[in-house]
Order: structure tokens, then sequence, then C-alpha cells
């Protein structure tokens, strides 16, 4: 079998048409895997009876099995929870007309709220007591000082860790084919089973993800750049 | 006026306030000095508690705050009334000087933009740092920093200005232009509380000085009769121990 190159094209322009499904799998992902994990790691770090169990509960199962298996795990058992509770309460839903993504999306939250929590937990602790102390000395509320002083801080702390794990979720997003949800690689594997030129598609998908994480890279530097105009620290 | 009544303060069995009283002045500036270890920084936090004080009563002005069962809204109150000096100057380190004296006007203050930035500038030109509006904190010197704690202090207007040893951290080059910073505002009139170990800045800025020992208060007055003839055994030591010139000019 020899490469055809002129496949790799074809592939290439065809799996264009399932970069929106990736692209939306990772950022609803992130964006509530971010609001999860910073629930999360404030409900620990400010000791939240109940809820910071139940958080330090949460990361380490979730930390502690493969993504596959979330999906897995809320794909068969989400379904009979939605049943058995509309039934109970008489609404009139039934899992099988919510749309296949809509497990994904729920899975890969959960997923990355795990590591958010951490992402979020390390920015936080970066940011030095004497930040909010001072805060609170000029007058500040809580939320104030939290939203003014210690977030903006935390965010820069924690922009690195953060593109990283957004950058795994781009990845994770490949296990939604389980679902039967159709993202590049999934669309790759489609393309290649009329030819069998599945090395030439898989090279195609390469391409795709690799573009893709370039690009959260480079919005990372950007946001790097911006909000470490005022650190002239560090070691580096 | 501020008064603090019977402060009480304990980490864990250690009890670091056994009750201290303390009457200042409006335009007054008090001086505690004291051994590391004697609650002297504590006590001040607990001034705008970021120590929370375990018994005893604060009074600024027209608030008293009880201590025990302090309200959410008494505490932003009285932080409202201080403002704070630290030692590590704690400057928001995302913000330049300016952004940094800004900041309390426009978000606790509610003072329109122009209007702050105005007296910011006014604030930063009185500090000496007219010139450095634009730089962040990681930009400038300890002693350049720590003037712009002031200037931070200043824009609140406060009844009181507490400086937690604020030249503790800096290089002894720099601790003049900080020092001459707070003496040209303590000549204006603005009520002060420092801890510091600087005891020729005690002895010509001070209206009173107050000696702590082991969470108590050991002596105050007036800093030439603390310092000349110390009434307790304790402040003899002291004195001693930290203005020992008198052994080498024999």
């Amino acid at each position: 079998m020899k490469l055809d190159p002129a496949f790799i094209w074809t592939a290439f322009v065809e799996l264009l048409s399932a970069v929106p499904t990736t692209l939306e799998i990772t950022a609803v992902s992130v964006l509530c895997g971010f609001l999860i994990g910073a629930g999360t790691a404030l409900a620990r770090l400010y000791r939240v009876p109940v809820l910071r169990q139940l958080g330090s509960a949460y990361v380490t199962f979730i930390r502690g099995t493969p993504m596959l298996v979330h999906l897995l795990l809320v794909l068969f058992g989400l379904p009979m929870l939605i049943d058995s509770l509309a039934e109970s309460l008489g609404w009139p839903l039934r899992s099988v007309s919510i749309p296949m993504i809509g497990f994904v999306y729920v899975a890969f939250s959960l997923t990355s709220g795990a590591y958010m929590s951490e992402v979020v937990r390390a920015g936080l602790l970066a940011v030095d007591r004497g930040q909010i102390e001072a805060a609170y000395a000029v007058g500040m509320t809580t939320p104030q000082a939290l939203r003014r002083i210690v977030f903006p801080q935390a965010f820069a702390a924690a922009l690195p860790n953060l593109s990283n794990s957004t950058i795994g979720m781009l990845h994770g997003s490949t296990l939604a084919f389980a679902a039967s949800v159709v993202d590049v690689n999934a669309k790759a594997q489609i393309v290649a089973s009329t030819n069998w030129k599945f090395f030439e598609a898989y090279i195609a998908a390469a391409v795709i993800f690799w573009g893709l994480t370039i690009a959260i890279e480079r919005l990372t530097a950007l946001l790097e750049k911006r909000h470490h105009a005022y650190n002239r620290g560090g070691v580096a | 006026m501020i008064r603090l009544a019977n402060i009480r303060k304990s980490f864990g069995r250690h009890e670091v306030l056994k009750g201290i009283d303390l009457t200042v002045e409006k335009g007054e500036v008090v001086v505690i000095l004291g051994p590391s270890g004697s609650g002297k920084t504590t006590l001040l936090r607990c001034v705008n508690f970021l120590e929370r004080p375990d018994d005893g009563e604060i009074t600024i002005g027209d608030l008293t705050v009880h201590c025990k069962r302090p309200g959410k809204q008494d505490v932003h109150r009285l932080r409202g009334k201080t403002a704070m000096v630290f030692q590590q100057y704690n400057l928001f380190r995302h913000k330049t000087a300016l952004e940094n004296v800004m900041e309390g006007l426009v978000v606790v203050r509610k003072v329109p933009k122009d209007e702050a930035r105005r007296r910011s500038v006014e604030l930063l030109e009185k500090v000496g740092l007219g010139d450095k509006l634009d730089a962040y904190p990681s930009q400038l010197s300890g002693g350049q920093q720590q003037r712009v704690g002031i200037a931070r202090a200043l824009a609140a207007s406060p009844e009181v200005i507490l400086f937690d040893e604020p030249t503790s951290a800096l290089d002894p080059e720099l601790v003049g232009e900080v020092l001459a910073v707070i003496r040209k505002i303590a000549k204006e009139g603005i009520t002060m509380i420092v801890v510091t170990h600087e005891m020729g800045f005690a002895q010509d800025v001070a209206s009173r000085v107050v000696f702590m020992d082991q969470g108590a208060v050991v002596e105050e007055g007036n800093p030439k009769e603390l310092f000349r003839n110390p009434k307790e055994e304790r402040t003899r030591q002291f004195l001693q121990r930290i203005t020992p010139e008198a052994v080498y000019t024999i």
C-alpha cells in the first residue's frame, strides 16, 4: 500500500465539517468545568462543611478514573436517573429525547471540573495573603476584594495550567465517539472507512488538532502577556 | 478619638494580648515599642480587625465595636475609618502606583474616576513619586513601594493611619526617605499609631510612646520622659539593649 497525499487533502476538507463539534465539546466542558472547579476549590479552601468533603471525594474519584469511564457511566446511568425522576414527578420528559451530545457535555464537564478545581486552587494559593489584607484595610468587602484583587492575580497565576487543561479537554473530546457523537477524529474514521485510507485520514485529523492546539497556545500567550505586564519576577 | 478597651486576643492557648487599654487623641502620634512577641503588631491589626480580638471594645469617633460579637457592617465601617501601612508594603501587584492609590477611592468610596485620579496624583506627588504614576510595584524599590503604600493610606482620609513596622523590610539606606514622608504627614496633624523599632524616629515624632511587653502595656508617656528615665525596670532593660550607643561613646 502506498501513501495517497491527495487523499490527505480530501480528508482534511471533509474533517473541517466536524471541527465545530470538537470545539463545542471543548468549550462547554472547559467553561462548565471551570465553574464546577471554582466552586469546589472555594469550598475546599474556605473549609465549607459538607461541601468540602463532597468536593474532595468528587476530585479524587474523577481524577482516579479515566475520562472514557466517566462518559460511559453518564451515558448509561444518567438516562436511568432522568427517567425514574421524570416518572415519579410526572414530567413528560424521556431520556431518549435528549441528544447524545448532551450526555457528552455532562460527562466531560464533570471530568474537567475535577482538574479545574486544582487549577483554580493553585491559582488562589499563589496570591499572597497580604493582598487580601490590604484590600480589607482599604475598606473593601470580601466580594470586592476577591473580584478586584484576588481573582485577577489568581487567573494570571493559573493561566499555564488552564491552557494545559484546555488542551487536555480538546484532545479528550475525541472520546465522544463512544457516544456516537462525530468529532474530528470520528469523522476521520468515517471518511476512511469507504476506501480504507485510514493513515491519510488520521494525518489530516492530527494536523487539525495540532492547529487547534497552536491556536490555544497563542491565545494563552496573548492573555499571559496582558496579565503579566506587572510581573517582572519569577525565576524565568 | 480612638479608644481601645480591654482588648484580648489568644492564638490557641497562647495569650498574646492580655486586656489592653489605650486612648489616642485626635492628631496624636502614638508609637508602640516593645520586644518581638510583645503583641504590638497584633494589637495594631486588631484595630482594623485584620485580627479579630476575642474580647474588648474598639471606639473610633462615633463608632463602637464590641469585639466579642462584631457585626459585619461594624467591621466594615471600622475599616472605612482606618488605613494601614504594612511591613511588606502589600501593594496590589497587578495595579500601577496610581491605580493602587485610586482603588480604594473608586471602589470603596465611590469617588468619580476623574476626581479620584486627580487626588491620587496629588498624593503621589506629595510622597515624591509624581514621576512613577504608571510603574507597577515590581518596578519600584522598597522605599518607593512603601511611599505608595503611604499615599494609598492617605487617600482614604482615615481618622487614623496604622503603621505596622513600615521600615523593617527596607534596606538601611532606604529607611530615611520613608521616615521623612511619615514625619511630613505627622506634622499635618493626622492621627497615627506606629509600631516601629526606629528609636530616633520615635523620639522626635511621637507625641506619646507606649511600651509593651508580653501582651500588656508596661509603661507609657511622652518620649523624652520615657527614653531618659523610664519608670519600669523592664522598659529600662529594653531601651538599654536596643540603644547601645552609650556603650561605645565612653
